[in-house]
């Protein structure tokens, strides 16, 4: 207990080799995230004195309808693009993951350019086929005989524009990851069940969907994560969450808030809350998640 | 037991040093420069490094001042940084921090309020005062407060009608017979009549009228904020602005397409609409757009701006910049005197107009045979002249600290209401209520304000307005406008490799890398040129 001084000289060189990363993490991880905390509980614009408001942000923040529209509209966007987008992924990962399949290198690298392309590339194409005037979704439309749709221009179906562009932009991500996923399940599983005599469907839902659970779950963290501060979509394609407030976003939110209005306090404040609640919600899902795994799992590979 | 212990104390002193580090982060943030020594002083000599920052055509147009200015004043040497996309988070840290700002910088007009209010910049009235009358007082007041002056104003946005000769041609319509919105909706009908609907009048989308509505509410001299920086959205004036859109919108000679985008641009150079009400500016990002415009250089044609009232104002501003020395800058004198040689002198403006066409806010250049000469892209039209019309007429917009926070949720309401079909009645008293909400301020009680303006005839003796030129307390805790990513983030023409450049100060948008917001690299590449809005 009290050794830790003299442990620490005793073992100098190795924190002189790890003290590197905690320097930078210091300075540009900790300490951005300390001062953000104590952001929280001020006044403050960036420029002029900061003014002390202890819980004021707090209190400010359950009044505020327009945070509690961003995040409604964040869950919305969320649900909307969220399962087509991981069937989508995993359809492909599975479609790729197929022996008779050829140049799949191809199938990879095409499905995965979407989300390496720059955003402005992406901005423009997608808002020409968004045209209500003269776009081609909209053309396609007619000639099937259904109304146009006004993909930009209506609070109804913009949330929608913007889903359509995140399935379009993440789903080879999602699918590169679920790949990984299916090419981690070791073959001879596979084997043991055709020699049992299994079909395709036994297989896929006794085998590879209870195997793919830790990468469903990571996708979909990384989606939840992704939806919550999801900026550069709304900010390009519907200008920042129009029309109205329709699709503004919760990242979109906290940018207006920090960037266009200044208040940093109040941004941070919102930041902070947010974040602690999405937190305690992973943390919540996690732990069903392992009580859920843990049983089952062992009786599998007991069987295997 | 030992481990979990050390990584504790670990812990503890990591924090501890965070601590150390936040304590001088809280104290440094006042940027605060004392007051009594933040002013330019009088007839100092001028000597020494002077370093502006500025961005792409501006700064060009800046740099080729300065061969001159060096040779006027020796000893001098003027340094114009070309900064991009990061000139505000830069800048934002230099003033925070106390030191490492420029000894000139732009702002965009509509943004110089936000940092006047915040004390960082160098009181200019002692040597600036006898300028007063020779600036529009639409940009000057953007440059005051409290009676001082913080900024000197460099372009200027007058907007007029653009219109497509050939189309108004075939259609029979006579521009100079457009003197009001009235007789432009009634020209409109006709066009998208004859042309079958092929060809609308004007671009305007329900997510983009904000802009329109602020030319509009200078027409109708309407406010946002009143003189007392009270919220004043909601009077008959701006009721009449947005009717004028309504009555736009729902006559069906408005193309729907958003402001700026591909479809937008496409209209320059073919039939899809024939009339774009814009600034000064939008000329030269036509220029630009149509590139190669050989043969059609006579198809675009300007007129002036229709009226709301017969014999009322035609004509607004919308756009451009002002140049300010931070308190902090070491060398004001020298900073002064190239600030008045760019700005404050027909030399000057007029070598940056014949340069880079930024249209000169310095009224004596507009008085100058240059504004005369024909533009071979507009028919060899003297359009310098027609936007020279009346500029100092224009009725000035109180622009506050919170201007751009209050027009991004105008915006909002705005974009919600084109899209819900116009319908409600109550919006702009909704946009006053939000206002009033969100920034913490009065909402103004509803007298009719510059209701002679409103019948489109303004004060005779525009002196008469210097007295109330934006006494409006510096309303400043938490509420700043800054520049507004979310009303326009507008792609400009050059991110799409249609090349070229328009003539307006207008600045490169900061990027989200530029705040540290995901650091993705491909943003970098990309400045989001904010050619819109408030360009």
């Amino acid at each position: 207990m009290t050794t830790t001084l003299a442990d620490l000289r005793r073992y100098r060189q190795f924190y002189l080799f790890i003290a590197p990363f905690f320097l930078l993490f210091a300075v540009f991880g900790l300490y951005p995230l300390l001062f953000s905390l104590y952001l929280s509980f001020v006044k403050w614009d960036g420029l002029t004195p900061m003014h002390w408001v202890g819980l004021g942000n707090f209190r400010r923040m359950f009044e505020d309808d327009l945070l509690w529209r961003s995040l409604q509209n964040t869950a919305i966007i969320g649900l909307m693009y969220v399962p087509p987008m991981m069937i989508l992924a995993f359809a492909f990962a599975q479609l790729l993951n197929a022996q008779w399949l050829k140049f799949k290198a191809f199938y990879r690298a095409a499905l995965f350019v979407p989300c390496v392309t720059p955003m402005v590339v992406i901005a423009l194409v997608f808002s020409l086929i968004f045209s209500s005037e003269k776009g081609p979704l909209n053309y396609l439309l007619t000639l099937l005989h259904l109304p146009s749709i006004g993909w930009l221009t209506s609070e109804q179906w913009s949330k929608v524009s913007v889903s359509i562009l995140v399935v379009w932009r993440w789903t080879g991500y999602n699918m590169i990851l679920m790949l990984a996923g299916l090419q981690g399940i070791s073959p001879e599983y596979y084997e043991a069940a055709d020699v049992d005599g299994a079909g395709a469907w036994h297989k896929m839902t006794r085998i590879t969907l209870p195997l793919m659970r830790p990468t469903f779950r990571f996708c979909g963290l990384l989606s939840l994560l992704g939806t919550l501060y999801m900026f550069d979509e709304i900010f390009v394609l519907t200008k920042g969450g129009g029309p109205g407030t329709s699709s503004l976003n919760f990242g979109q939110y906290l940018f207006n808030l920090s960037f266009n209005d200044f208040k940093f306090g109040y941004a941070s404040c919102v930041a902070y809350s947010v974040a602690i609640v999405v937190f305690l919600a992973t943390l919540i899902v996690n732990r069903f998640n392992r009580d859920e795994d843990a049983a089952p799992k062992r009786g599998r590979l007991g069987a295997a | 037991m030992r481990m979990p212990n050390r990584n504790t104390n670990c812990l503890c002193l990591l924090t501890a040093a965070a601590l150390a580090l936040l304590t001088p982060g809280c104290t440094a943030v006042h940027g605060g420069v004392d007051p009594s020594t933040s002013a330019v002083p009088v007839n100092a000599p001028v000597h020494g490094d002077v370093t502006v920052w500025s961005w792409n055509i501006a700064a060009k147009s800046l740099q080729s001042l300065t061969p001159q200015f060096e040779q006027d004043h020796a000893g001098t040497k003027v340094t114009v940084e070309m900064n991009g996309t990061n000139i505000q988070s830069r800048l934002l840290l230099a003033l925070v921090a106390g030191v490492g700002a420029p000894d000139v910088t732009q702002f965009q007009f509509f943004e110089a309020p936000h940092y006047i209010a915040t004390g960082t910049l160098a009181d200019l009235t002692p040597v600036a005062k006898k300028y007063e009358t020779m600036f529009p007082k639409a940009v000057w007041q953007n440059c005051t407060m409290n009676g001082k002056i913080y900024a000197i104003p460099w372009d200027v946005g007058p907007c007029a009608l653009y219109y497509k000769r050939s189309v108004f041609a075939k259609y029979g319509v006579d521009p100079d017979k457009i003197r009001t919105w009235d007789d432009y909706i009634a020209a409109g009908q006709t066009i998208v009549k004859k042309s079958g609907g092929k060809t609308k009048m004007l671009p305007l989308g329900a997510n983009d009228m904000e802009d329109l509505f602020e030319v509009l509410l200078q027409q109708t001299g309407g406010q946002v904020f009143d003189g007392q920086g009270r919220i004043a959205v909601d009077s008959p004036q701006a009721t009449r602005a947005l009717s004028i859109i309504k009555r736009l919108r729902e006559s069906g000679i408005c193309s729907d397409v958003a402001a700026y985008g591909q479809e937008w641009l496409a209209g320059f150079s073919d039939e899809s609409v024939a009339s774009y009400p814009g600034a000064v500016w939008l000329g030269g990002l036509m220029k630009d757009a149509m590139g190669d415009y050989k043969g059609k250089s006579t198809d675009w044609g300007v007129t002036r701006l229709p009226a709301v009232d017969p014999g009322g104002i035609r004509v607004a501003d919308w756009g451009g910049s002002v140049l300010v020395i931070p308190a902090q800058c070491k060398n004001k004198a020298a900073a002064w005197a190239f600030i008045e040689y760019a700005l404050c002198t027909r030399e000057g403006q007029l070598a940056q107009y014949h340069k880079e066409s930024l249209f000169p806010a310095f009224l004596p250049a507009l008085q100058t045979k240059a504004m005369d000469e024909g533009d071979p892209f507009f028919g060899g039209q003297p359009v310098g002249r027609l936007f020279a019309t009346d500029v100092d007429k224009i009725p000035p917009l109180n622009r506050t600290s919170n201007w751009n926070e209050a027009v991004g949720y105008l915006k909002q309401d705005l974009s919600h209401w084109g899209a819900t079909g116009m319908t409600d009645p109550d919006v702009l008293g909704g946009v006053a209520r939000k206002l009033s909400k969100r920034l913490d301020l009065a909402v103004a009680p509803s007298v009719p304000q510059g209701g002679r303006v409103s019948q489109g005839i303004r004060p005779p003796n525009p002196q008469s307005w210097g007295n109330q030129t934006c006494d409006i307390g510096p309303t400043i805790d938490w509420q700043m406008p800054a520049n507004d990513p979310s009303s326009t983030p507008v792609l400009s023409p050059q991110d799409w490799g249609l090349g070229g450049r328009s003539p307006s100060t207008t600045r490169p948008l900061l990027s989200p890398q530029d705040w540290g917001l995901g650091g993705r690299s491909r943003w970098s590449t990309v400045p989001y040129t904010h050619i819109g809005g408030r360009a």
